[in-house]
Parts: C-alpha cells; structure tokens; sequence
C-alpha cells in the first residue's frame, strides 16, 4: 500500500529493535503480574481499515519485559475499550466515560494484575488517571514503549560518537537559533 | 406530525430505508456495548433512528460523542450493518461550533498553528533542547540530542502535542530507546503534531490536510520510515 515509505507503529519498531539485538532488555526489573490492553484503534479498527490488526507483537514485546504475564478477557478482536476512546478523553461527559470503563476495570481486576501495558495514549490516560482513582486499582500503568525503556540495558556512546553528535547537535541549535543559555 | 419521505438519497446519514429489514434488531450490538442505557440510548437504537428518517434527532443527540467509536458492535454485528460507520457520520455533520470539548478546537488550531495545543516553534525547540541537555549531562546517556529537520535521516517522529505541553518527561521513554538503539532519527520544528483529531471529531477535510503535512515531511527530508507513536 505504502511503496515509497515505510509506514510503523509503534509495535514493528519496538520488536525490531528488540528481535534484531540492537536493544537489550533486562527482563528482572519487572517482576509483577502484568497484563497488556488492546487498542481498539489497534485492533479491530486498524484490521477493518488496513487489514492488518496488532495484538501479537504487544503481547511479545511486554513478555520479553515481564516474566509474569496474564490475559484480560476477553481480548483480542473482542476487547472492551478502555472508555476513553474516539475522543471520549476531551469530551465534557466525564460521569459517562468513568461508567464506561467499570468493564475494563472488572477486567483488569479480575486479572489480578499489578502493572497494565497500555500502547496507545489516550488508553493509558483513562486507565492511569481516570480508572485506576475511580476504581481503586492500585496499578501501575505504563505505555509499551515506557516499559521498553525502562528495561533498557544502557551502553554510552563510545567517545567518537559522542563528538560527532555533539558537533550535529550545535550546528543545529545555530542553525535553529536555539541558545539554551539565553535567559527566559 | 408530519409525514417523512426515508430514501437513500434524502438521508443525511446516508442510510436506507432497507436497513430497517438488514438489521434483525437482535440487540448484539447494544448487549456488548458498555454504554447501553446511557440516554435510553444503544446502537440497535441509533441503527433503528437512522433507517426510520430520524437523522437530525440522532446528530443532535449526545450519543454519537458518548460512544467511543469503538467499534465492538459493528465487528460483532451479525449482518454487517456499519453501525460505526453511520455513528461517525452522525459526528461529521454536527455543526462545527457544536462539537462537545476541545477536540474541533484542537482541530483548528493544529490548522493555523501547527499543532492541537498552539504550542510555538522557538518555545518547542527550546524545550527538546533543554530536555535533551538533561538526558546528555545528568541522566546516563551522553551525546544525546533530539535531531530536527534532519534531511535523510532513517526514520521521522510525529509527536503528541500533550508532551511537550504538560507531561515533557514522557518524551524520553522513546528517546532513550533511539539512544540504545543508535537509530539515525528526527522530528520537525513545525507542523509536527501526531494527534489527528479531525479522526474523532468527524472531519474528514482537517484530517487529509494534517496527514498531508506528515506527508510532505516526509518528501522534504527525504526519510525512510514513518513512526506514528500514538
């Protein structure tokens, strides 16, 4: 569909990186019982649209990051949004959106988990900020790419590599105009 | 009352009348639907609404922006009725000045200035700047900056106008993976918004126009991969 670029989510970026060893990951620092919510933009909307839906590739990213994971069910193609969706979010009907979610608070309740994976903004927004206080959770909810980083195994740059950035870095800030000693 | 004419051609929603009979009224739709009964409302009754002519009343109606468009009912729909498709449309022709919350002003605003919040270029770029310097001297990854407008680098970056405006930090999650990754990247000083809300507001002409942005970043710095990291 797309021949000139190549058009990503964040889910092919992230497993690439981590398939092809060009980031390690260090699977103890996360030892809680963690589950993983399907977007439904993700999802079933992104299968209807482009005929292509991602529900593997967050599953084998997240485990790749926690040793204990469990399933919300259902899931997949029948997931329920996570109430803050098309929108929902910035909408002025809050009472609506926090009745909306008690399902997929019953369902990350029911999980038992501790920490829940979340690869889309809005869903990580209505599930940490709104569910979680309304609800009484008591999780930890990061976004799929949060989790990546925060597993990271971080080699420095060697010194070469640290000039040459530097040297890109401050031709762009001339070029930019952006002087970061200036007083605001 | 008076009489309605319901045929194709009339319908705002673009629904015919012979939906009335496609749809069982089975209610599998409105069972797996987490807001049924919000308003009396369900989608087997806005589905009922729009093939019995009630157009107007189901636009004006509060349901379409309560629904989060998420598309449950229609994947679960025995009949294949487009029950998200006929929900959106009810979104698009809500006059403009009637769209609940920010979302048509954020639309507006990422027309005129670049992105949903009206944050401006110099304050953006001072703020990667600033946020990079921290990354590179304090937090354990030397060298790194974020790389603008970087012509033929590997990959472009949109961004969520949320970050930068109230939740920077989060902005490093990704940057910290490009660091460890050696990922040859970049962003832009303008017009980098990630956020479509053209998609949830029902504006089709917004959205062609905010993706045609990405796209022209695209042919201007001559990148390989996009990344939409929403």
């Amino acid at each position: 569909m797309f021949e000139k670029y190549r058009v990503v989510s964040v889910h092919q970026l992230l497993k690439e990186y981590i398939e092809t060893g060009r980031i390690k990951i260090d699977k103890s620092i996360h030892e809680e019982l963690t589950t993983i919510h399907d977007p439904c933009n993700y999802g079933r909307k992104s299968y209807k649209s482009f005929g292509e839906a991602f529900f593997e590739e967050p599953r084998w990213v997240t485990q790749q990051c926690c040793k204990n994971f469990v399933e919300m069910h259902p899931n997949r193609m029948n997931n329920y949004c996570c109430g803050g969706g098309g929108g929902a979010w910035a909408m002025p009907y809050d009472q609506e959106r926090i009745y909306y979610g008690r399902v997929k608070a019953k369902q990350i309740m029911d999980t038992g988990a501790k920490m829940v994976i979340a690869p889309c903004h809005n869903c990580r927004d209505q599930i940490m900020k709104s569910l979680n206080k309304e609800y009484d959770l008591g999780i930890e909810v990061k976004y799929l790419w949060e989790l990546v980083a925060d597993s990271l195994v971080v080699e420095p740059w060697s010194e070469e590599e640290i000039k040459k950035a530097n040297e890109l870095r401050d031709a762009q800030y001339e070029r930019d105009g952006v002087d970061l000693d200036e007083e605001w | 009352m008076e009489p309605i004419t319901i045929n194709r051609k009339e319908s705002k929603l673009r629904v015919a009348p012979e939906w009335a009979d496609v749809c069982f009224t089975c209610g599998t739709c409105a069972g797996g639907c987490p807001v049924t009964g919000v308003d009396g409302m369900d989608p087997r009754k806005a589905i009922r609404m729009a093939a019995l002519g009630l157009d107007q009343e189901l636009i004006d109606s509060r349901f379409p922006w309560i629904c989060t468009l998420c598309g449950r009912c229609e994947y679960a729909c025995p009949q294949g009725v487009e029950i998200l498709k006929v929900l959106r449309r009810a979104r698009t022709l809500r006059e403009r000045d009637k769209v609940p919350g920010p979302i048509h002003k954020g639309v507006v605003m990422d027309l005129e200035r670049g992105n949903n919040l009206g944050i401006p270029r110099d304050d953006f770029l001072f703020l990667l700047a600033d946020l990079a310097k921290e990354m590179d001297e304090d937090e354990g990854f030397p060298g790194f900056y974020v790389p603008v407008d970087k012509k033929g680098a590997n990959v472009f970056v949109t961004i969520n106008s949320k970050e930068p405006f109230g939740e920077p930090d989060d902005m490093k999650f990704w940057w910290r993976i490009f660091y460890c990754a050696r990922e040859d990247w970049t962003t832009a000083s303008e017009n980098w918004e990630g956020v479509n809300w053209g998609l949830f507001s029902g504006d089709d002409e917004a959205m062609k126009t905010l993706v045609g942005r990405i796209v022209d970043h695209m042919e201007r710095l001559e990148c390989k991969t996009l990344l939409l990291p929403e």
